[in-house]
């Protein structure tokens, strides 16, 4: 290569190629997936759920613990207040989900009944009630009070002894302690303590003996249910928010205009026309139509090109339309028209002609660092007897066709002199708004200390369709 | 506990408040939108599903095309749908639910309501029309024994009959009926009820992303100051007050 295409590079890079915007979008597309899914494992794992008693900091001497660590007996004859016989599950309830629950079924209500169920922090003393001692929340059986903190219980629900089966929840949307017994939710309390919560479950009198399930069993309560209902509660709150009437109209309009998708545009414009009562967008929408007018049928054209794998001709057009996009041939967006040339010529077979115009075109982005990744991906291609199936084959896509038309497309924008923010030709209206929403959900779920579930578009997108 | 220490523990709260409000600047905002990833099918996606289910079969047809996503739902039963939806727009009721039943005669048999309310819009049509002999008849014979299972059915009938009791059927007190709204209602609710029974979600999913937009921004705007956007039609982001 020149020295004076290394110096033009460069100048290109100073001004914000905005092709490479796409490349990065291509780059190594799958393996950023992989990493993704890596990623959420990882928090998965991270997130282990109890699933057993701990026997090391229970209160010894007071219970007796089975060896499966899932049973629990007080032992004792029961003198005072600091003899209770307490003890945590293994592990914190897991918070990144949008509930987390157990329940006890109480085999024997023993002498007193005096069981209890709830939340204690890591440092809880280990020989009182849960609910006696500060970050501390229990439901106890034999007054039906909760205790939050004190000595002192609230009214809450009924008692429950022998047969009965309790259970204790976080929610974490509600930011919220719940109590069920016998399948029926008793009521919830706000949850007002920090840090990790351990499900914690106490006896108290000779013979009190409880079984907990961490869910290793089927819960008596029907969690699901009530998860689903918890998510319809937030989407209804979110439906009672209006938003202007046309303004999905206006947002669907601006990405069929932003992307050059002409031919539905017209169907669109003619049918929005004949509604009753027609939709009259470009008044009272707020969209700046003049920036993604522009050009329209050129972008319409380049773009069915290179989704037809056409890629000769698109080069052709695009010198006799907008030679400054193609002028400088070592560009982004050169490099991506020329890769994507060479993957059409690997996809019909052509191999030899696809070496030859590699040689020509692609090894001079060899040694660039923020090519090479991609160059490396095609060459790849040639190695591969079905290539569609390799690692690279993500290459022979439609996305990566529709990635280069975007480029295009976006290059093409960005010759409109009255476009006001290069930002503008890269991001439709939809796009920049869904950015914001992804972005504050984030945002929200990291000031919260992460509880709750995980924001993630495409889970909303694919979503079960409500029947 | 005194006045002084009252107010002492006041502001000690304000102080707290206002200091766990973190405040992200417009440089740092910017940099978390673009590290955000929205993949380009995903928006393709939600835009064929607003076209399919606002009904905009041809549109939905080129997107196919243009852009290479697969509709949700079978295009032709869209054709089908909006067939009913604009029989009713255009006040032929009797067409309508006739095509409804050609689609699925499940869907009015389990939707007593619907059926209810188709009925009464072909009430409306009548009275619209001037046919008042023919309108009476219907009433008594199609709309008022349902009436009598259900008193909902029975003041919605009541209130439909009185246009009859007006000469100025324009502005009297029900004269809403006969307003354009209420066929525009009664096509909605048979539109979704056919998207129902096709189990296709009967509202697209932008506009409730756009509301979860404006829902995630308030719940941010406790605990944090950042850029907002405050016009969705122009998906500006406007710096925060503070």
């Amino acid at each position: 290569m020149s020295e004076s295409n290394g110096n033009s590079r460069r100048r290109n890079v100073e001004d914000q190629d905005l092709g490479l915007y796409f490349l990065e979008a291509c780059k190594g597309r799958e393996m950023k997936e992989r990493e993704k899914e890596k990623v959420k494992e990882e928090e998965e794992e991270e997130e282990e759920p109890p699933r057993e008693l701990n026997t090391i900091n229970s209160s010894g001497g007071f219970v007796v613990v089975s060896t499966d660590k899932l049973s629990v007996k007080y032992t004792n004859v029961n003198l005072h207040g600091h003899d209770v016989g307490v003890i945590q599950a293994n592990k914190p309830a897991p918070t990144k989900r949008l509930i987390y629950y157990f329940e006890i079924h109480v085999k024997d209500a023993g002498v007193k009944g005096q069981i209890a169920i709830g939340f204690t922090s890591e440092t809880f003393k280990m020989r009182r009630q849960p609910g006696w001692e500060a970050n501390s929340c229990g439901y106890h059986g034999d007054d039906g009070l909760l205790y939050r903190g004190h000595g002192k219980g609230e009214a809450f629900g009924p008692t429950y002894t022998s047969g009965d089966v309790v259970g204790a929840g976080i929610n974490y949307a509600a930011q919220e302690f719940f109590f069920t017994k016998n399948g029926q939710v008793v009521g919830s309390v706000s949850k007002d303590m920090k840090g990790p919560l351990f499900p914690t479950i106490a006896v108290h009198s000779q013979n009190e003996e409880v079984h907990v399930n961490f869910g290793q069993k089927p819960f008596t309560f029907d969690l699901k249910e009530f998860e689903a209902q918890e998510r319809m509660k937030q989407q209804l709150k979110i439906e009672e928010i209006s938003v202007p009437p046309n303004v999905s109209y206006g947002i669907v309009r601006s990405y069929l205009l932003h992307y050059g998708y002409e031919d539905t545009l017209n169907s669109f414009d003619v049918a929005s026309k004949s509604t009753v009562p027609p939709i009259y967008i470009a008044q009272e929408s707020g969209i700046d139509e003049q920036e993604i007018t522009y050009a329209l049928n050129h972008r319409k054209t380049l773009r069915q090109l290179i989704r037809k794998g056409n890629l000769d001709v698109a080069f052709g057009k695009l010198r006799e339309w907008y030679p400054q996009i193609v002028e400088d041939n070592t560009s982004a967006t050169c490099f991506l028209l020329h890769c994507q040339h060479f993957i059409e010529l690997v996809r019909v077979g052509a191999l030899e002609e696809a070496v030859r115009y590699g040689r020509i075109e692609l090894s001079s982005f060899y040694d660039l660092p923020v090519f090479k990744d991609l160059v490396q991906d095609c060459v790849a291609l040639l190695a591969y007897e079905r290539p569609l199936e390799s690692s690279v084959g993500y290459l022979l896509k439609d996305s990566q066709r529709e990635v280069v038309a975007d480029t295009v497309n976006a290059m093409i924008l960005s010759t409109n002199p009255n476009m006001k923010e290069s930002k503008h030709c890269l991001q439709s209206y939809l796009e920049r708004l869904l950015r914001q929403l992804t972005a504050c959900c984030l945002e929200r779920r990291a000031l919260n200390g992460e509880q709750g579930e995980a924001f993630q578009l495409q889970r909303l997108l694919s979503s079960s369709r409500r029947g | 506990m005194s006045l002084f220490w009252l107010v002492i523990r006041q502001l000690a709260e304000i102080e707290a408040m206002a200091a766990t409000k973190k405040v992200i600047t417009r440089e740092e905002w910017e940099k978390r939108l673009n590290d955000v990833r929205i993949r380009k099918e995903d928006m393709n996606k939600l835009v064929m599903n607003f076209l399919v289910t606002e009904g905009y079969v041809e549109a939905a047809e080129k997107f196919r095309m243009e852009s290479g996503t697969e509709p949700d739902i079978d295009l032709a039963t869209i054709t089908d749908r909006m067939a009913v939806k604009k029989a009713v727009q255009n006040g032929n009721v009797e067409d309508a639910i006739e095509k409804v039943n050609d689609l699925n005669p499940e869907i009015l048999d389990t939707n007593p309501q619907l059926f209810f309310h188709l009925q009464q819009q072909r009430l409306i049509e009548l009275i619209r029309n001037g046919k008042v002999e023919e309108a009476l008849e219907f009433a008594q014979e199609e709309l008022a024994p349902r009436g009598e299972e259900n008193q909902s059915f029975l003041d919605e009938l009541e209130r439909t009959v009185a246009l009859l009791a007006f000469e100025d059927v324009a502005n009297c007190p029900v004269g809403d009926l006969l307003d354009i709204s209420q066929r525009l209602k009664t096509a909605s609710e048979v539109n979704a009820a056919i998207l129902t029974s096709q189990s296709h979600e009967k509202d697209p999913k932008l506009p409730s992303l756009l509301k979860m937009l404006i829902w995630a921004q308030n719940q941010l705007d406790e605990k944090a100051s950042y850029p907002r956007i405050n016009d969705l039609s122009t998906a500006m982001l406007e710096d925060s007050a503070v």
